[in-house]
């Protein structure tokens, strides 16, 4: 009997193969369509599994590490990467390094834990003409004294030269507003007298006058005319607080790119290689290596490309950034070298730059080139330099305004990450800068601060009744804003670069940094251990024990009495961390319509099959095959398609993404850098892939054939019978 | 003589849309073990319908159909099929060979379908009745690869192979030439003779009917009358002519 059982499976699979082979147009449809969707499977998830892989590289590597830690005592949850506004989460501290360390490192699996704190600034770019009239004042006032050497007097004149070119930068300005303006602005007494001012200022009889009564006409440009200029461009600085060494040390792909790293027991700032090079560049420095990079890494060309056609349109109309930086003898340097490059007898350095910006894919090379090598070495390429002092200014969460200079050591980036916005976004700071910014009370501090009030008789006020309590009736709101004792967030912080657009000394780093009072920067780092940090990121020795370690950070926590709450790098990056998800859901949600698709056709052609079939099934039961024969018959039909033709697919698919393993796609562009962690993705297959795949494929084959079988289960063998006669 | 098939009063009504279409109107019939029974009747006249009901493949309306002794009405659906498999060999008009199979792979289907012999016992057989019916030259060959009588043969061959006690022939030779619808029939009525195995078949043929045993006609779902073979050529029911359609 068991004999028999083989035998009807042999003869069942006999007539399935054989029928397969006869009706190959349908076996070819059926199967091509399962191939390609065991193909999808394998080759979609192994593309998403290598993305999530690969953001999860650079989060985890860039800032956030395996594990974030922060005080469950938060309003807001933690997000290290996501958030692009001044804003930041509202975070209580955790208040004790020294002993959140102590407890995260007792937990089984983590290799290294680092300080951390997520903040922002605003950094106003000086004022050109400020900085240039201050420089200016400075000479007048060594002149006058009889102290000028003859590389002074030289500069005086080099700057007065840089002061009228300014002036007939903001003349011309003003002139082009005035036409977008319409008359009822030009009727505006106050406009009339500002453009007055302005005109004395560039009329040559002022300069005449100049040098006779220079302090006179420094007070006339310092109240007239500076107020009228505008600034440059705002720059908004995210930063992490946290120990320098630690964070290098535990984000291993982190590296210095110019300058140093932040010495121990340092105050000081390290700029994102990023941010650096997108936000203190000169603009049209920037462009031109944009330009750049997109012609001889990606192939693009200037003639095809409408962003880079952009570039070039506002290299050329926005001069006004070189112009403003240029003295005389700059001007004069610019003038001769561009006419000669130009072939130009053309005296406006303005136009001539125009000219020389209006690149083609013909003379870009060339011309990007000259403006490095001739050019470039006389104007200031960065806004802030390194060894600047930047002195950053913040409404502190205790209201108080708290100032703290930090020298620029240097920049830094993450190896594979380099073009990355996201990796980027974050520049560095030391703890104790960071603290002292963010506003944490030490306890000494806070006795301070009480001893103060208690001898001012000062007594605490509610924030809803501090007008009245203060000022005995509402006053303006930024009266109120002034007067409150304990703002809710005021976390948006001003923060005020050093002269940036200033000649380069010729002292190096070093030197310039020996001279700032090396006692406001220099902690002990203990100091940097004891006190609060924001959150903490947490590395494992093993990357796959996430969860497990974040339950037991979280119950540590309660056995040591701090209250720690602990979230995956995922959740930690925010709306990056979701993206992850994001990808996952596209992709389940593209095979599942491929595959309602390949049920629905697969179906169908099995329908039709089945339909043809009606004879030979009706003879089969007639001569006396049971129902659950045809079942039986139809259903290894289905999987045997489905098992070689997806076996098949699979393959290709492990074979497509071994190719993409080897070879790698390359980032389409800079935010992809994150994505694939890196300038190309390397896809990995991984078994689950292949596994997953071969379900789905059954489950599909096996499921669409379950409506052709029910109809062959049904016919009758009276239908065996039927044929041109009855 | 055992009866093999017992008739009474059968009646079939099927449904066209909801127009029920009577099929058989009460037919009475016996047959005994080893007959040669020819069905005659014109197109409509339930020639099919009598032989589904034979041949369980179909339940009659009222009325009772025995076959091996058994009440088909009573039988469940899968009793019929085994039935079918152990009692029944079927021989169709279009020979309805399965396609995919070689000639002995469709011979041996019934036997692999009822599960009781080895493979060996199996080949055996097979080769025996191929044999029989003269394909020992074409046991590999698949069923397109052979002419219309030769198809046939292996119908028979398939109808025979696990020693039915009856066999039912729709129009076995509707769709042959006359000399090859000889030679089947020839070979059905030798088979006939020393196996021993009992024959229905439906046929127009008049030729054909002249080798029966019995023919019975069938009119409107009524038996008109039951005559032995050489009855129906002398009433001249039967003509020793070729000729198709005749009532």
């Amino acid at each position: 009997m068991r004999q028999g059982y083989l035998a009807t499976f042999g003869v069942i699979t006999r007539i399935a193969f054989r029928n397969l082979f006869a009706s190959r147009l349908k076996t070819i449809i059926v199967g091509g369509i399962i191939l390609f969707g065991a193909l999808l499977v394998v080759v979609g998830s192994s593309f998403v599994d290598s993305i999530v892989a690969g953001m999860r590289r650079s989060i985890v590597g860039s800032v956030a590490g395996d594990i974030q830690v922060y005080s469950s005592k938060s309003k807001d949850p933690l997000d290290v990467m996501g958030s692009f506004s001044l804003e930041g989460a509202d975070l209580a501290p955790l208040d004790d390094f020294t002993k959140v360390r102590k407890t995260l490192e007792s937990v089984p699996g983590v290799k290294s834990v680092v300080p951390m704190g997520v903040n922002g600034a605003i950094v106003p770019s000086g004022n050109t003409i400020d900085l240039a009239l201050a420089h200016l004042r400075e000479l007048v006032r060594r002149k006058i004294d009889g102290k000028a050497s003859a590389a002074d007097l030289a500069a005086y004149e080099a700057e007065k030269g840089h002061v009228r070119q300014i002036l007939s930068v903001l003349q011309g300005d003003m002139g082009n507003a005035k036409l977008l303006k319409d008359e009822k602005a030009l009727a505006d007494p106050d406009a009339d007298a500002d453009a007055e001012a302005v005109a004395r200022a560039v009329s040559p009889q002022f300069w005449a006058s100049f040098d006779a009564k220079p302090l006179d006409s420094l007070e006339f440009l310092e109240n007239r005319i500076a107020p009228q200029a505008t600034d440059a461009d705002m720059l908004f600085l995210r930063y992490v607080g946290t120990d320098p060494a630690m964070f290098t040390k535990s984000f291993d792909r982190m590296k210095i790119v110019d300058g140093q790293n932040i010495p121990e027991g340092k105050r000081g700032f390290l700029f994102s290689k990023f941010v650096y090079e997108e936000q203190v560049k000169l603009k049209t420095a920037r462009r031109l290596d944009k330009i750049r990079i997109a012609r001889d890494e990606r192939g693009e060309r200037i003639a095809k490309d409408s962003e880079l056609q952009r570039f070039v349109r506002e290299n050329s109309t926005q001069v006004r950034e070189i112009i403003l930086q240029l003295d005389t003898p700059k001007t004069n340097l610019f003038r001769q070298r561009l006419q000669a490059k130009l072939g130009s007898s053309e005296p406006d350095v303005a136009k001539l730059l125009a000219e020389l910006f209006k690149t083609t894919d013909a003379n870009f090379d060339d011309r990007y080139k000259f403006f490095y090598t001739q050019l470039a070495p006389s104007l200031e390429l960065y806004r802030i330099r390194i060894g600047d002092i930047l002195t950053i200014k913040a409404f502190t969460r205790s209201g108080y305004v708290q100032s703290v200079n930090v020298p620029v050591y240097g920049t830094f980036d993450f190896t594979g990450l380099e073009k990355s916005p996201q990796a980027g976004a974050l520049n560095l700071m030391d703890m104790v800068s960071f603290r002292d910014l963010y506003g944490f009370l030490t306890a000494e501090r806070s006795k301070e601060i009480s001893d103060l009030k208690a001898a001012m008789n000062a007594r605490d006020i509610s924030r809803d009744n501090a007008e009245a309590e203060l000022f005995g009736s509402r006053p303006e709101p930024d009266q109120a804003a002034a007067a409150k004792p304990t703002p809710p967030a005021p976390r948006t912080i001003v923060a005020e670069a050093t002269p940036g657009i200033r000649p380069p000394t010729s002292e190096g780093v070093g030197g310039k940094l020996a001279r700032e009072e090396l006692v406001r920067r220099v902690y002990d780092p203990s100091q940097l251990e004891s006190g609060s940090v924001l959150n903490a990121a947490v590395i494992l020795q093993d990357d796959r024990k996430v969860p497990e370690t974040i339950k037991a950070i979280e119950e540590a926590g309660k056995r040591d009495g701090l209250p720690l709450k602990a979230i995956s790098w995922q959740e930690a990056s925010g709306f990056i961390g979701q993206l992850v998800v994001a990808f996952q859901a596209v992709l389940l949600v593209l095979v599942l319509i491929i595959f309602l698709v390949a049920l629905v056709i697969i179906s169908n052609a099995l329908v039709m099959a089945t339909l043809q079939r009606v004879q030979e099934i009706g003879t089969l039961r007639a001569v006396g095959a049971q129902r659950r024969f045809i079942l039986s018959m139809l259903i290894i039909e289905a999987v045997v398609v489905g098992v070689i033709f997806g076996g098949l697919g699979a393959a290709l698919g492990a074979v497509v993404v071994a190719a993409l393993g080897k070879v790698g796609i390359p980032a389409p562009n800079d935010v992809s850098y994150f994505f694939f962690s890196g300038p190309r993705l390397h896809v990995t297959l991984a078994t689950a892939n292949l596994v997953k795949a071969l379900a789905i494929v059954f489950v599909v084959s096996g499921v669409s054939s379950l409506y052709p079988a029910w109809l062959a289960m049904r016919v009758n063998p009276r239908q065996a019978m039927q044929s041109e006669e009855s | 003589m055992n009866t093999i098939v017992s008739v009474k009063n059968a009646t079939k009504n099927y449904l066209l849309g909801k127009v029920v279409v009577p099929a058989l109107r009460g037919v009475s019939l016996d047959v005994a073990e080893g007959e040669f029974l020819s069905i005659a009747g014109p197109s409509g006249s339930g020639k099919t319908t009598l032989l589904n009901l034979i041949g369980c493949v179909d339940t009659p309306t009222d009325g009772t159909v025995e076959v091996a002794g058994k009440n088909t009405r009573q039988l469940s659906e899968r009793a019929l099929t085994e039935l079918r498999l152990n009692t029944i060999g079927f021989i169709f008009q279009s020979f309805n060979l399965v396609s995919v199979l070689s000639v002995f792979q469709n011979v041996e289907l019934p036997l692999l379908l009822q599960r009781k012999l080895s493979g060996g016992e199996r080949r055996k057989r097979v080769l025996e009745l191929l044999e029989r019916v003269g394909l020992s030259g074409h046991v590999e060959h698949r069923p397109s690869e052979l002419s219309g009588g030769q198809r046939q043969r292996v119908a028979i061959a398939r109808a025979l192979v696990t020693r039915p006690q009856l066999v039912l022939a729709d129009e076995p030779t509707a769709n042959l030439d006359s000399v090859t619808g000889k030679n089947i029939l020839d070979l059905m009525k030798e088979l006939n003779r020393t196996e021993r195995t009992t024959f229905i078949f439906s046929t127009h043929d008049a030729q054909v009917m002249s080798h029966a045993s019995s023919v019975i006609r069938l009119a409107d779902g009524k038996l008109l009358d039951r005559l032995t073979g050489a009855d129906a050529i002398a009433a001249g029911v039967v003509r020793p002519s070729h000729t198709a359609g005749m009532a």
